[in-house]
């Protein structure tokens, strides 16, 4: 928004409004000493900084309507009125200054190009454009305003400061993955928008995974993680988020799901620059589910027990002598703690530029075993070699140690801390682990977490480096070439293991599971960018072309029996039954090319149109190349006559914008072939059947095809009251068509998309309509004396629609606890990831109640089956029955909108911020309270909810009865479909900036201290732990799906921010 | 300024020097396509290999075959599948899914691979290892639609799931169940016509399909085609009991004995999904759970099992642990558990009196199951186990089967015979378990002798379903399915319990599998 700021107010300064003074010092002035003249006629050149004159260009005089143009020899003539002294040049694409004409006639001004810096241009893709031509739907966030949020990665910085963007953590394990979605769900693929830093594209994704626990048996929790916590947030300058089809058509088959441009600080010439940036934190659990104690767990037993034909042991007979027992949430939260650590090295001199930065990132989670630390650097170099020629390079080295908790499984470390008997302590007196308690003949939880946390780990380290190495030639006047090369490099090393050891009822034997991959990337690009300028018309044209390569390949062993708990592959036993080794490699390459124009006239109508070709690796002959189009027109009112005059003095600055285009998104499935157009034939690791095995792993579909994706959009830009009120709204169609899919059905089909499936043919299917507004406002409320208020409004509203699907039977379906049970259904028409299942009607209280009961999964009216105190379902297709085919749309996971508050105060020395966030509407499918308050599992822990369940005494109950024999009280139904709203309270900073008085004596340029409260309270009528659920592992088949989510943190932090 | 032509000379080239065409065409780095593969015999039969494993079977053999074999026939007692026991199974229920998912998956697996080698074959594939290979995938979907018949009576049959698949069509509705069967029993034909009459140890033969073709047959009471073709295998001479009866199915080294016509192949391995036998956990009493071995006892022995057992008959104390059953070689340890460690010193003792903590057994029917149970691991003097996984392979026909199936079919219906023939047969299986020879025999006796023959073996169940209604219900409903402290009788068995329901998830994505089913020829 404040961009938009910036690019209207270059637009005043054409119009003769006071120019910043730092503006001013930066152009050169060569004049000739004359007599002051009080009418003087001043003569003059204007050129551009290689000494290409520049025709066209606008002088006026400072508060007067006097002005002229440059002829053709960028020479200009002017009549200075009586008192006047101030000369305003100014340019297209270049800063316009003012100069003092003190005494001299004539003057050689040399006016700069614009600098790229952030109030003025925006990036959108190889190239830059100002704000004020740009035609599309693209918004910029600054440094500033992702300041003082302890964050690992950018893609969570991102949340509720930019319209249209969708942000919602995973979870809050600490590096863990980040739900980014660009406008909507785009695919039914991934998602994860096109990450480009510096013009390095990460084509991967956002997501990378790290190994599960099901190696060392247990279940799998969230394995993905944030690539872009690789990089440092304190780097970043700025970011544009390209929302619109017509922005994006430019990367074409990789910008389906938007694309997130971000620049990185560069030197700057001057004195050189040492930044310290640094802050330190603690975090807790928010909030902590109500959980039976001891006491109320005995009461339970006894009486649940009977019900399930066992004796009622002598220890649970009285339960008030019994005291708490274990509180597992207690023992499975820890306090988190968060460090950071950044330097700075930045400066410039002749011509050359450059940044160096170090970081320390060092994150402790609030769940036991969770960390994530980074280590990172970040080095740029620019140097205008030539005055035709300019080189840069980059370079981002990082390595980050990530311990996963995989916690937020069926059945996770939450989920057996949620559900672990009180009554198992977490260590015996004897000092042994807790767990496997026998009490009355019945044994308890086996497992112990905070045992088991001593025992099993998963440690992923990452070791990435990133950047590019460009030349810049300028070929002819307005004609540039840029060749670049960019580069990535990963290496990682994921590392499950289990030291040998009894825990409970748990004997481990050791184990080490040592996975290696490594993986590189480049792309060359090439393209000419050329800039003309004739009196009102203005031209850009770009057209390049560019290859990318990727290969990835991987490694990993097993061996158990380790000597010494030594965690080397080395040390495991030598017999060869007990190894596993396994391992795979891929590769992908994509040609391209693309071409853009951009036309303004007289600053008032725009049209910009582009075009990219992309030939892909990944699709047959027969579809190989896709062509993704995009136009956009604009039209700035408020440049027209007829808006001058009182109409501007409160609408100053109109701009209309329209766009439409095309991407392609050519994401698959995971688990697809590569290539994904060919019948593979895949092989295994380990002996299967009679020893060495193959397996046709795909049908082919040579047919197979980009997935593609129309926008059309229609925005506005809007500035009241000189400056102090802008406001971008943007109104968008998205419709997704092809969507690359495993052709799946029911089971029956014998073809699936699951590890042990044969694969089912990738084909073209389906259609998603996302439609939406977005719309941020920026106002600057107060702005008087050392008084500067300003309120910054993010609102984000999408409605997505699954409109068809591969067939009428077929459906996206998201499963869970082992793939067990289903959650989410999509039908067509409905959003997609909407939750499935029955609709219940209340219990069944009276015998007339029962005696009027539809047979409910064939299911009779006696004790063991449907009786009083169970679930009455709806029958939504009238047939007379419950069963399957009365399960329906129960709930969509997606928010009717989300929305960003954020309020900054300066006064004097001191910052205030205060950052608000939320959600409203999405519903959560609470699978943890399924455990929690199933009534179903006599032995595990329940939320003190149950105590109000039907019992013959309390008729009136609010939860069903206790049964272990009737499946259907816990079948998938909207009993465990909550409303996920909330208002959070996201960040409150105060800050103080020490007097420059004082900083002086010690050579110091700038400091300020501040603290921080990040995610203080939640407003939510959620029963779970965290309203924030995000996706799980980024599937749009498992979002707001709670299976005993990490919750985020709430974080306290103090930091400083200091500057030589 | 001329550097700047040169520059402006090289643009077209540098733009125009696409890279060459082959520069996007990028094979497969990990795999191979069915393309260019599947041009020797070896790579052929690899494939066909998958169809014997774990791969497609695991989510059958894992607990639904003992949910729905053993704990619905009342053969097993479980806390976990009470749903089983009590007959108030939903078609939510997990390993009704479980069972129909894998036998779908196994009959995917081999649709794809019979369309692949015929594609193969017309392509000028040699039919000298295509053609068994055909057949084999044969046999392997003749099974899998008996079992399917079996289970759910009337049910969809698919032969072409890419065409389905790309086709989007997915309202397949239910056939009759004696449609299933037909197309079994066509299938198995086919895989008789096309299989060798002996392969290396595992492989199905022509004998393993008439195995099969006998037990379908018998299952539809056709009973003179029943003994017709147990009889074709009874006298190929191929097969016979193996003496250690108790070896088939805790040692790795009898995999594929002489006994075996057709058996789920497993491995020892670290990954046991799709490789290893992973009954081990489920059926090992707690207190052989040591750091190698994996014991949960998940399912055990129902009461009504116990009593059924004849006095002296061996197969109790080689199917069933129960207080003073022995092992001496097992030797399980334990880290810092010195009673454990000092009970278990001398060899396993399954013991009720010692406590549960310090290596004693105390269950709801006080008795643990033998058969698949490996062993506490190599280190503790059993077989070697990894975790849950164990080498054994999981049997699914067997020439105790024919014989008994041989017998049966020559009683044919009747009250009872003494044909000399069937008697032998009959006696065979008795006399390896060290019970006296009948001179003559009835259903009953069959019945009897099928239950603990194959006790958690998965078939009983549908030995007592293909009785119909009215004496499946009696045969439930007089046993006992509860626990030592709490006796468990099932009262309201109805006819619509005789089939088990559809899986709920395929019936939301093909809703004419909620229809009346249809004829398929």
């Amino acid at each position: 928004m404040s961009c938009l700021a910036g690019a209207y107010a270059q637009d005043r300064t054409n119009k003769g409004a006071t120019l910043a003074k730092n503006q001013v010092a930066q152009a050169s002035v060569k004049g000739s000493n004359q007599a002051i003249n009080p009418k003087a006629v001043v003569k003059g050149t204007v050129s551009d900084e290689r000494g290409n004159t520049l025709p066209g260009a606008t002088v006026s005089v400072k508060g007067t309507q006097v002005g002229t143009t440059t002829d053709a020899d960028g020479k200009f003539s002017i009549n200075m009125p009586a008192g006047s002294k101030v000369l305003v040049i100014s340019f297209i694409g270049m800063k316009s200054h003012e100069v003092e004409v003190g005494n001299r006639t004539t003057l050689d001004i040399t006016l700069q190009y614009n600098d790229q810096s952030l109030d003025e241009v925006v990036v959108i893709g190889y190239g830059t454009a100002k704000r004020s031509d740009v035609t599309s739907s693209i918004t910029t966030i600054k440094a500033a305003e992702l300041k003082d949020i302890p964050a690992a990665g950018v893609d969570q910085l991102l949340q509720g400061k930019a319209a249209g963007v969708t942000v919602t953590s995973n979870g809050g394990q600490p590096g863990g993955g980040v739900s980014v979605k660009v406008r909507g769900v785009t695919s039914i693929n991934s998602n994860d928008p096109l990450f480009v830093i510096d013009g390095v594209p990460f084509v991967g994704g956002n997501t990378s995974s790290s190994s599960g626990y099901a190696g060392l048996g247990g279940g799998d929790g969230q394995t993905g993680n944030s690539v872009m916590a690789m990089l440092n947030p304190n780097d970043i300058e700025s970011i544009d988020v390209l929302k619109d089809a017509s922005a994006q058509a430019i990367y074409g088959s990789l910008a389906a799901n938007g694309v997130i441009l971000v620049t990185t600080k560069k030197g700057k010439q001057g004195d050189g620059k040492i930044n310290y940036d640094t802050y330190t934190g603690v975090s807790e659990v928010t909030r902590k589910l109500n959980l039976m104690d001891l006491r109320d767990f005995a009461r339970y037993q006894n009486e649940v027990l009977p019900i399930i034909g066992n004796p009622v042991a002598d220890e649970f007979k009285n339960p008030d002598l019994l005291g708490k027992g274990t509180d597992w949430q207690d023992a499975m939260f820890q306090r988190g703690a968060i460090n950071n650590h950044q330097l700075s090295f930045s400066g410039g001199r002749d011509k050359t530029t450059f940044y160096l930065s170090l970081n320390y990132f060092d994150n402790k989670g609030i769940l036991l075993g969770s960390d994530f630390k980074r280590y990172s650097t970040r080095f740029s170099l620019d140097n205008q070699l030539k005055s035709w020629v300019k080189i840069g390079l980059s370079a981002n080295v990082s390595r980050s140690i990530q311990n996963v908790s995989l916690a937020d499984a069926a059945e996770g470390t939450i989920w057996w801390g949620a559900s672990t008997s009180p009554l198992i302590p977490v260590k015996n007196l004897d000092g042994s682990w807790g767990g496997g308690q026998t009490v009355g003949g019945v044994q308890y939880n086996n497992a112990n977490l905070v045992g088991n946390s001593q025992y099993r780990g998963n440690t992923k380290t990452s070791n990435n480096i990133f950047g590019s190495f460009y030349v810049d030639l300028q070929l002819l006047k307005g004609l540039s070439l840029r060749n670049e090369l960019s580069y990535s490099l990963g290496q990682d090393n994921n590392v499950a293991f289990q030291k040998a050891g009894n825990v409970g009822g748990t004997s481990f034997r050791s184990k080490l599971i040592d996975s290696r991959s490594d993986s590189y990337y480049w792309s060359i690009t090439n393209y000419l960018n050329y800039n003309k300028y004739v009196g009102k018309h203005g031209l850009q044209l770009t057209v390049g072309h560019q290859s990318q390569n990727s290969y990835y390949q991987a490694i990993s062993g097993t061996k158990v029996d380790l000597q010494a708990n030594i965690f080397d592959l080395n040390t495991g036993s030598s017999d060869q039954t007990t190894w596993g080794l396994s391992g795979g490699k891929g590769q992908w390459a994509m040609e391209s090319y693309f071409a853009r124009a951009n036309y303004t006239y007289d600053e008032r109508y725009s049209i910009s149109a582009s075009f990219r070709g992309d030939g892909s690796s990944n699709f047959g002959p027969n579809n190989r190349w896709g062509y993704f189009p995009g136009v956009s027109l604009g039209w700035t009112v408020s440049n027209e006559k007829f808006m001058k005059g009182s109409v501007s003095n409160v609408l100053n600055y109109a701009k209309l914008r329209l766009g439409y285009g095309v991407v392609g998104n050519q994401n698959f499935p995971s688990g697809a072939p590569n290539p994904a157009y060919v019948g593979a034939v895949q092989f295994f690791s380990g002996p299967v059947g009679f020893g060495s095995s193959n397996m046709i792993n795909g049908i082919p579909n040579p047919n197979l095809r980009w997935e593609s994706v129309k926008t059309a959009n229609v925005g506005v830009d809007l500035g009241f009251l000189g400056g102090r009120i802008d406001a971008t709204i943007d109104a968008y169609k998205k419709v997704t068509s092809n969507m690359i899919i495993f052709l799946t059905g029911p089971n029956l089909i014998g073809v699936g998309d699951q590890w042990d499936d044969l694969k089912a043919p990738l084909g073209n299917a389906g259609q998603m309509t996302n439609t939406g507004v977005d719309i941020g406002i920026t106002t600057t409320n107060v702005k008087k004396g050392d008084l500067t208020w300003k309120t910054n409004v993010v609102f984000t509203q999408f409605t997505n629609r699954y409109d068809k699907a591969a067939s009428a039977a077929s459906a996206l379906d998201g499963k869970v606890y082992y793939n067990n049970y289903l959650v989410t259904h999509t039908t067509p028409g409905r959003p997609v990831g909407s939750f499935w299942g029955l609709v219940t009607d209340g219990l069944f209280r009276t015998q007339e109640e029962l005696g009027a009961s539809l047979p409910q999964f064939g299911y009779k009216v006696n004790q063991n089956e449907t009786w009083l105190g169970d679930i009455r379902f709806k029958d939504i297709n009238g047939d007379g029955k419950i069963d399957a085919q009365d399960m329906t749309f129960i709930g969509s996971p997606l928010p009717k909108f989300t929305w960003g508050f954020t309020n900054t105060l300066n006064y004097k020395d001191f910052d205030f911020s205060i950052f608000l966030q939320g959600s409203q509407g999405a519903k959560a499918f609470n699978f943890l309270r399924w455990q929690l308050e199933g009534l179903n599992n006599a032995y595990t822990n329940q939320l003190r909810t149950v105590n109000d369940r039907y019992t013959a005494e309390n008729t009136d109950g609010a939860l069903p009865r206790f049964t272990n024999t009737n499946k259907n009280n816990i079948a998938m139904s909207d009993r465990y479909v909550e409303d996920a709203s909330y208002l959070r309270i996201q960040n409150i900073t105060l800050g103080y900036r020490l007097p420059k008085t004082l900083l002086n004596k010690v050579k110091i340029s700038n400091l300020r201290v501040y603290g921080s409260i990040q995610n203080l309270k939640t407003f939510t009528k959620y029963s779970g732990y965290d309203p924030e659920i995000g996706s799980f592992n980024n599937s749009i088949k498992l979002m707001n799906v709670d299976m005993g989510h990490y919750p985020n943190p709430r974080t306290f932090t103090v930091g400083a921010n200091l500057q030589f | 300024m001329k550097f700047k032509s040169i520059y402006t000379l090289l643009i077209p080239v540098m733009l125009l020097s696409a890279c060459k065409e082959d520069f996007i065409e990028r094979p497969s780095l990990s795999g191979t396509t069915t393309g260019n593969y599947y041009n020797n015999a070896q790579e052929v039969r690899s494939a066909t290999s998958t169809l014997y494993s774990g791969l497609p079977w695991r989510n059958y053999e894992s607990r639904a075959q003992d949910a729905i074999g053993d704990v619905m026939s009342g053969n097993m007692f479980t806390y976990t599948d009470v749903e089983y026991l009590n007959f108030s199974i939903s078609s939510a229920s997990e390993r009704i899914g479980g069972a129909w998912g894998a036998f779908y998956k196994i009959i995917g697996y081999a649709n794809v691979m019979i369309k692949t080698f015929e594609e193969k074959k017309a392509a000028g594939g040699d039919a000298s290892y295509l053609d068994p290979a055909i057949a084999e995938c044969h046999f392997i979907r003749g099974t899998v639609y008996f079992y399917i018949a079996r289970t759910w009576g009337a049910a969809p049959i698919i032969t072409d799931p890419g065409a389905t698949a790309l086709s989007g069509n997915f309202n397949i509705p239910r056939y009759l169940q004696k449609d299933v069967l037909r197309f079994a029993l066509e299938e198995l034909q086919q895989a008789e016509a096309g299989l060798p009459e002996s392969d290396e140890p595992g492989r199905v033969t022509k004998y393993s399909a008439k195995g099969m073709m006998a037990k379908l047959h018998l299952y539809s009471k056709d009973y003179a085609n029943a003994k017709a073709k147990a009889e074709e295998v009874i006298n190929s001479g191929k097969y016979a009991l193996v003496e250690d009866y108790n070896g088939m199915f805790t040692k790795m080294s009898m995999n594929n004995n002489v006994e075996s016509l057709f058996a789920i192949q497993h491995q020892l391995s670290q990954d046991p999904w799709g490789t290893g036998n992973l009954k081990n956990p489920d059926r090992g009493a707690g207190a052989l759970r040591t750091a190698e071995a994996d014991a949960w006892e998940m399912y055990v022995p129902s009461l009504d099992l116990l009593k059924e057992y004849e006095f002296g008959d061996l197969r109790r104390r080689w199917s069933v642990m129960e207080h003073g059953w022995t092992n001496p070689a097992w030797k399980p340890q334990r880290v810092n558990a010195p009673k454990y460690n000092a009970f278990m010193a001398n060899g396993f003792k399954y013991d009720t009196l010692q406590p549960t903590e310090d290596g004693g057994s105390l269950n709801a029917t006080r008795s643990n199951i033998v058969k698949y149970f490996a062993g506490p691991g190599k280190s503790f003097g059993s077989d070697a186990v990894l975790g849950q996984s164990s080498g054994n392979n999981v049997v699914l026909l067997r020439y105790a089967d024919i014989l008994l199936i041989y017998a049966e079919a020559t009683l044919a219906g009747a009250g009872s015979s003494n044909d000399p023939k069937a008697l032998d047969a009959l006696n065979k299986v008795r006399s390896r378990a060290g019970l006296a020879p009948k001179t003559s025999f009835t259903e009953d006796d069959i019945l009897h002798e099928r239950r603990v023959e194959f006790a958690f073996e998965g078939d009983y169940w549908y030995d007592i379903q293909r009785q119909g209604f009215a004496k499946a219900k009696a045969m439930i409903e007089k046993q006992n399915r509860g626990t030592v402290t709490a006796p468990n009788y099932v009262t309201t068995f109805t006819e619509d319990r005789m089939f088990l329901p559809i899986p709920a998830g395929e019936i939301v994505q093909d809703p004419e599998l909620g229809k009346d089913p249809v004829p398929y020829y």
